[in-house]
């Protein structure tokens, strides 16, 4: 495919800019230099008319699919041919990308730019000789909604209308990012690009009134999902003599811990039969256990029994105060809870032991430098 | 350099990985915020609030915040101040000793001053200060120099140019003189704690060998003050 290509190329370059109404062979390169199958194989070029076949392909072997799986072909979505695929070509392999995958081709051939220039050489664009014509185009269009958007702001000053104030919501949504970016306009960004766009559409939406050019604001804006997955607080349980207990689990490094907080208590931890005291002799390691108690101000209020095994130390520590913290969650109103998260008591530390790499001593140290 | 991997915990801890790989990064997605831990701030009503801590507080309602690092308590006794000091006393990994190093210090600070109390005419009673903590802050302030030195290539030549410095730079200058000056210029059966807290007392009253290097510090500063425009090269 790709020599066919090449072929028609050289053919079109032999006959040179003869008189012909359409540009037949338009050559693509290719942008993408995270998709690792595409990039490190060289610049691909697929024809218009190759894409198109493919589309074609794809629609057909899709409602063959549908018709071999005993389905509809009508309402068949790419989750049913991805599971159809699944089935019928069970693969063990380790990377997702190995396995045999049936999707849209606009997915797997990644979008490429046109050729830019017409017959005689002359390129399209007013701006093609900048070298990064879409963004600087794009530049263009925003100050002009700038503009627009003060001169509209002048218009309600000369007419002593007071300018409107919405506070857009920052929290609920994010900028594209410099990759996101760079897909849209299919050409390469450097940082110092990025961040004067960025500048420029943060400076657009400050103004008082930029509502009027929201829809184009929105194009470069992304709603961050609100990460708040409820977690499900558990309800309180009650033991033989009717105390309120309850169960939280936690982890740190490869600590693994469970405690269980227990109502009408005096303050009393136990740890793995032990009390804290004994089983954690620095001072650091009890401020730790300690730490969600004394944020929500209970701390001669409860009695804790806790299990920990594995991890060191300090992690162990930390397992059970986020076991701890879990825990209390039960026992404590919904804005408390909010609280805690907000302190850090309720999030698992991701951190770990960083692996060594060969060629090095350690995971960041290399080995000592000699000229000779 | 590869990509980082979590050892031994298989793919249950998926934390983030960045799709270019940083020099220096962490394992929490960028969007996470640090936490705050000060009981007080959690407690106020809303309608004290600022526009600015509103809009905090919208911020950190929807985004996810990072754990709290195990040297971060909301007790009264863990002050941020003095847990950097202990880290940057701490010698291959020793917390324990570090810990044990500032509390013993804090410990004599304070033991100095009651006698300098116990002795004092009832008059000048009032002018001692004895609380460890004020001393150490007022003493690591005193210490803080306002403006360093940089250097600056042009030409060939490598001329040290005048500069400011930012707040946290200024505290780090502070820190490390302090820790240097008790590691070094002591006499060899003197213990760290004992030398430590003689050193802040002085830099508390403005004197002692600290505040003479900040002193030098600026002295060369003004020296040099000819080349500050390279600054801007």
């Amino acid at each position: 495919m790709a020599a066919a290509a090449g072929r028609v190329f050289r053919l079109c370059r032999r006959w040179g800019a003869g008189p012909r109404a359409q540009m037949l062979r338009l050559i693509y390169t290719t942008t993408a230099v995270q998709r690792k199958n595409v990039g490190a194989s060289g610049p691909e070029k697929y024809t218009e008319a190759f894409i198109k076949k493919q589309i074609e392909e794809f629609n057909l072997g899709k409602r063959h699919l549908a018709n071999m799986m005993g389905e509809d072909p009508e309402t068949f979505t790419q989750e049913d041919i991805d599971r159809a695929i699944a089935y019928l070509f069970p693969s063990g392999l380790f990377d997702e990308q190995a396995r045999p995958m049936m999707k849209h081709p606009r997915e797997i051939f990644p979008e490429q730019r046109k050729i830019q220039w017409g017959e005689d050489g002359r390129p399209f664009h007013f701006l093609f000789y900048t070298g990064k014509q879409s963004y600087y185009s794009l530049m263009h269009e925003t100050y002009e909604k700038l503009l627009n958007v003060e001169k509209y702001q002048d218009q309600l000053i000369a007419q002593d209308l007071p300018l409107q104030k919405e506070k857009r919501n920052l929290a609920g949504s994010r900028w594209l990012t410099k990759i996101e970016l760079e897909e849209m306009l299919l050409e390469k960004l450097s940082d110092d690009d990025y961040s004067r766009f960025i500048q420029l559409l943060q400076k657009l939406t400050d103004l008082p009134c930029s509502d009027i050019e929201e829809k184009y604001i929105q194009k470069f804006s992304k709603e961050l999902p609100v990460q708040m997955q409820k977690v499900v607080i558990e309800p309180l349980q009650y033991d033989e003599q009717g105390v309120a207990f309850s169960t939280g689990e936690g982890r740190r490094k490869t600590a693994r811990a469970t405690a269980v907080v227990y109502d009408n208590g005096t303050g009393k931890m136990t740890v793995n039969g032990k009390d804290i005291l004994h089983y954690f002799p620095v001072l650091q390691d009890r401020e730790q256990l300690l730490f969600p108690f004394q944020f929500l101000g209970r701390i001669g209020k409860h009695d804790a029994v806790c299990t920990v095994s594995g991890g060191g130390r300090s992690a162990q520590a930390g397992a059970i105060r986020l076991a701890c913290a879990k825990a209390l969650r039960s026992f404590v109103t919904e804005k408390e809870v909010e609280f805690m998260r907000q302190a850090g008591l309720l999030t698992v530390d991701p951190r770990v032991k960083e692996r060594k790499k060969p060629g090095q001593e350690g995971a960041r140290r290399k080995f000592t430098w000699k000229k000779r | 350099m590869a990509a980082p991997s979590v050892a031994g915990l298989g793919r249950r801890l998926r934390a983030w990985v960045p799709r270019l790989m940083q020099v220096r990064w962490s394992r929490y997605n960028p969007s996470y915020l640090e936490p705050e831990v000060n009981k007080e701030l959690y407690q106020k009503p809303l309608e004290e609030l600022t526009e600015e801590e509103r809009e905090q507080m919208e911020l950190k309602a929807v985004r996810p915040i990072k754990a709290a690092p195990p040297t971060l308590s909301s007790s009264v006794f863990s002050d941020p101040m003095i847990s950097k000091f202990t880290n940057m006393m701490m010698r291959d990994g020793n917390k324990v000793l570090a810990r044990s190093l500032m509390t013993q210090t804090l410990e004599a600070i304070k033991r100095k001053q009651l006698e300098k109390y116990h002795k004092a005419p009832e008059n000048e009673k009032e002018a001692i200060e004895c609380n460890p903590y004020v001393i150490f802050h007022q003493a690591l302030k005193n210490c803080q120099p306002i403006i360093g030195l940089s250097n600056i290539t042009k030409g060939g030549k490598t001329y040290q140019v005048p500069v400011p410095l930012k707040d946290n730079r200024k505290r780090f200058l502070a820190m490390k003189w302090m820790i240097t000056e008790c590691r070094e210029n002591k006499h060899r059966r003197t213990l760290m704690p004992e030398k430590l807290s003689q050193e802040l007392l002085l830099a508390f009253k403005n004197e002692g060998p600290v505040i003479k290097r900040k002193h030098a510090l600026h002295k060369m500063a003004e020296a040099n003050r000819a080349y500050a425009h390279f600054r801007w090269q």
